[in-house]
């Protein structure tokens, strides 16, 4: 069983790496700091998240998304159509996000991430997995005033994220990961999703990941079965039943276990989560199996997020 | 009718504002930096007095976050560091650590020291549990049920020692309300719990909602008073309103506090005025849309000031001190009810 984060990791940790990314954006706000400046500094940060990783005994690491407001933003602020609106909550978090808003058919100029994977993984000689947004995310999470439909809305997205995860794969990245919480919420359009999500893996040179987090999760699995996915990590924390849907559901991909809180500090116990390895080892072969936090560590405190990252390498290592 | 008011917090002056900091540092030491809060205060009130608000609020010069004050104040939290909620604003979100207690008053404190300042009523100014466990990390209630409904004892002590203190206003804000539409009904229960008993008037705060979602429930949350925030929504909660059989008192919020610009005293009357089609005059407490602690004193100076001066030329044209200028309609309906 490998370990592996979802995303993001804490920008800021006062014992640790410090506090100089929210300096560096206010100051890059008012232009008294140039692009460089900032960017200096998210490199400053993005290598210590890797190192922190590495050091906790991650398998495959992430650049911890330092430069990320938010899950969409990153993606829409770079592609023509949209345009960047007010706060609104993310999902059932005390975290906001602005709402994208699409205003004519999206297009993709140039790679919009590679450079930043680039520089992560020149920073390690762990695998390090890229990650965007799934396409149901982008399109519930935005507000639609061009096509007013799902359908070619996702697909247009679906698109984009395709051409993107082509050139991450192309520049040597292992595993692309797509996020999908939006799939725990509502009664997303399934037929429509799973479309999308193969169009975003069509022949992408790299393992690809389809990670759920938040919500319930019961129905959407059985769902996503005929995704073209290698991988589909479950967060089975935030639905005390999502465990029982992975338990019943035919696997036929590789399986993520999300099985640390990272939306709360109280620290889980290795019997605890040895308790929901013995649950999905019945499923899933142990060669196919992640283990990983629930969602992204940014929502902790940086020094309780690294504490789960410990525990949560301490409870595979002396997994039996 | 028509009283004006405000949601809570008011915006620091920069003396506070530095003294704080240095305060964070170790440069300033308690009592000081406390003299200068009560000066903050004693300014706000004042202003409010004079300005003619009807139900004064203290501005909670003294508190940074409004979970975070009452975390700080209750045994059983404890201190965590920096986390995001957005952009580039962090804070820090308080661990429930073991069972929350109340050893002594929280808010009583400050809330006599304002009213003491000023003849108008002063609201006391709470922050409702299911709000204060949504916001915190928990490490020992068994469920968020539990948490919500502990902390409810714990607020409604503070209310009832602010009702024997005097305070014919209550207000527990609980901005977290409609996070989790599937746990509207503990909110609910929570909030039943903090109010149960009062004879003060009570009222609650609800921001960033799924207002559509939580309309349905809004009549069976437990207060006097609902207040929402109608200006950054462009009055389309007036719609939404015309449609419920709403009896409850209307904490309203005619001017955008997300916004620098500063809302014209005409355009304020103008949408009180279709408040009138949808509300009666006497449920109707015209306010800013929240806490105006974002926007600069003088903004939120700017802002009260247009709220007191619209809401004069409304409640003339009801009674018939002044012609109205505008939707005489809207005016004359509210006037025959």
């Amino acid at each position: 069983m490998l370990t592996t984060v979802v995303g993001n990791f804490p920008k800021v940790a006062e014992a640790g790496y410090g506090t100089a990314v929210i300096g560096a954006i206010n100051r890059w706000q008012k232009q008294e700091l140039s692009d460089g400046g900032l960017e200096d500094v998210f490199q400053d940060v993005t290598r210590a998240v890797i190192k922190e990783q590495e050091a906790a005994g991650i398998d495959v690491v992430t650049d911890g998304q330092i430069r990320w407001e938010d899950l969409v933003t990153p993606l829409a602020r770079r592609l023509e159509g949209f345009e960047i609106n007010g706060l609104e909550r993310f999902f059932d978090n005390n975290v906001y996000y602005r709402r994208p808003i699409l205003h004519k058919t999206p297009v993709r100029k140039q790679p919009i991430f590679l450079k930043e994977y680039l520089f992560a993984r020149s920073c390690t000689s762990k695998p390090v997995k890229a990650v965007l947004p799934g396409p149901y995310t982008v399109v519930a999470l935005s507000e639609d005033r061009y096509y007013r439909n799902v359908r070619p809305f996702l697909r247009s997205i679906a698109e984009i994220l395709n051409e993107e995860a082509r050139t991450l794969a192309k520049a040597g990245a292992v595993m692309i990961q797509f996020d999908e919480p939006a799939l725990g919420f509502g009664k997303p359009p399934m037929k429509d999703v799973v479309e999308a999500i193969n169009i975003a893996t069509t022949g992408v040179q790299a393992k690809t990941a389809l990670y759920l987090y938040f919500g319930h999760l019961d129905g959407t699995l059985p769902a996503l079965r005929p995704c073209r996915v290698d991988l589909i990590g479950v967060d089975v924390v935030s639905d005390p039943k999502a465990i029982t849907a992975v338990r019943k559901q035919k696997w036929t991909k590789e399986l993520a276990l999300g099985c640390v809180d990272a939306r709360n500090t109280k620290l889980e116990s290795v019997t605890e989560l040895h308790a929901l390895f013995d649950v999905v080892k019945r499923v899933v072969p142990k060669g196919r199996l992640y283990a990983n936090p629930n969602c992204g560590l940014e929502f902790l405190p940086h020094e309780q997020a690294r504490q789960k990252l410990n525990r949560l390498v301490e409870a595979v290592r002396r997994y039996k | 009718m028509l009283l004006t008011t405000s949601v809570g917090s008011l915006p620091k002056p920069d003396y506070l504002a530095k003294a704080r900091a240095q305060a964070r540092k170790g440069e300033l030491d308690h009592k000081a930096l406390r003299r200068l809060e009560e000066q903050a205060t004693r300014e706000w009130v004042q202003f409010q007095d004079e300005i003619g608000i009807d139900i004064v609020v203290d501005g909670e010069q003294y508190r940074g976050d409004m979970v975070a004050f009452f975390a700080e104040q209750l045994p059983g939290f404890k201190q965590s560091s920096l986390v995001r909620s957005y952009g580039n604003r962090y804070y820090r979100k308080p661990i429930i650590a073991d069972k929350v207690r109340r050893p002594r008053p929280v808010t009583v404190g400050w809330w006599t020291f304002a009213q003491s300042l000023t003849s108008r009523p002063v609201k006391g100014m709470l922050t409702g549990p299911y709000t204060i466990m949504d916001w915190s990390f928990n490490e020992y209630y068994p469920s968020r049920r539990a948490t919500a409904l502990a902390l409810a004892g714990v607020i409604h002590e503070e209310a009832k020692d602010l009702e024997r203190a005097g305070a014919q206003y209550i207000q527990i804000d609980e901005p977290a309300i409609s996070t989790r539409l599937d746990e509207i009904d503990l909110a609910i229960e929570a909030l039943g719990v903090v109010t149960k008993g009062l004879r003060a008037k009570t009222i609650t705060h609800i921001c960033y909602g799924n207002f559509e979602a939580l309309a349905p429930k809004l009549m069976k949350l437990p207060v006097d008073q609902i207040d929402l925030e109608f200006a950054n929504r462009k009055f389309e909660l007036f719609g939404a309103f015309k449609r419920l059989r709403f009896t409850k008192e209307v904490g309203l919020g005619v001017v955008d506090v997300h916004s620098h610009r500063l809302e014209s005293v005409e355009e304020v009357a103008d949408n009180l005025r279709k408040a009138l089609a949808v509300f009666k005059p006497e449920q109707i407490y015209p306010d800013p849309d929240c806490g105006l602690k974002t926007r600069t004193p003088q903004e939120a100076k700017d802002k009260l000031r247009v709220i007191v001066q619209a809401t004069r030329i409304v409640r003339d044209e009801l009674n018939g001190a002044r012609k109205p200028s505008r939707r005489p309609a809207a005016v004359a309906a509210a006037r025959k009810r």
